[in-house]
């Protein structure tokens, strides 16, 4: 049912409708914007180990209230995005990242 | 049991005196050589801005400690008495062998492949290996 009304869209002269094609979507429509594709910033540094003491290398994957920063925002895999987020946590329990801001 | 890995870092009151700091880390090292443990490494990164605030304080003087130990017991004392230790304000253990373990083992992973890689390229002294060069530079 929802394939039918999609592939119906062009030929009734909806472009924008199929442009919209969910995460496919950049590949059908002509005028999509493009971005520059992200890559993992530890893929490329080669980083095998996420110290949980670098807290001033971790205050760049938190918001500023201190929530952490998800991945469609930093670009990093999942791995590294896992491991990550193991360190923020620990840095968080001895005080050196905020659970979240205070006032 | 095999040898673990532990950090250990503790949080004291911005106004604690060295000579106290000193005892402290003094009185954890004879409790780890009592329970066959060893202090590695001790590092005093002084006084640090807090993230949020503990105990009232909104600052602390960050000690930490990097642990060998045989035996999980070492780190139960340790946590008892940072507990009743009157200018510690926090304390945090995270046991890290495993972790190194796998950092060792995909480092290890790593080179193996970029050495035959390499070793691939060399040989081919044709068209191949320059592409394959270009393209990794």
């Amino acid at each position: 049912m929802a394939d039918e009304t999609r592939s119906q869209g062009p030929s009734e002269g909806r472009p924008a409708a199929a442009g919209r094609g969910g995460p496919g979507g950049p590949r059908r429509g002509k005028r999509q914007y493009f971005r520059k594709k992200k890559v993992c910033r530890f893929c490329a540094d080669r980083v095998d180990f996420i110290d949980y003491k670098k807290a001033d290398m971790l205050q760049g994957f938190i918001q500023e209230r201190g929530k952490i920063l998800p991945r469609r925002m930093t670009g990093t895999c999942s791995r590294h995005q896992r491991w990550l987020m193991v360190a923020i946590k620990r840095a968080r329990n001895i005080a050196m990242l905020p659970f979240a801001t205070e006032f | 049991m095999e040898e673990r890995q532990y950090d250990l870092i503790f949080i004291c009151r911005p106004d604690t005196p060295e000579t106290e700091v000193d005892k402290i880390v003094s009185t954890l090292e004879t409790a780890a050589g009592e329970r066959g443990g060893k202090v590695e490494k001790v590092e005093k990164w002084g006084t640090r801005k807090l993230a949020y605030r503990v105990r009232k304080q909104r600052e602390g003087y960050y000690v930490y400690l990097l642990l060998h130990s045989t035996q999980g017991e070492m780190i139960k004392e340790l946590e008892r008495r940072l507990k009743v230790a009157d200018p510690v304000i926090k304390y945090l253990t995270v046991r890290l062998d495993e972790e190194m373990k796998r950092q060792r083992k995909l480092t290890e992973r790593r080179d193996r492949r970029a050495a035959r890689r390499r070793r691939k390229a060399t040989p081919a002294t044709s068209t191949e290996a320059t592409a394959t060069g270009a393209a990794a530079s």
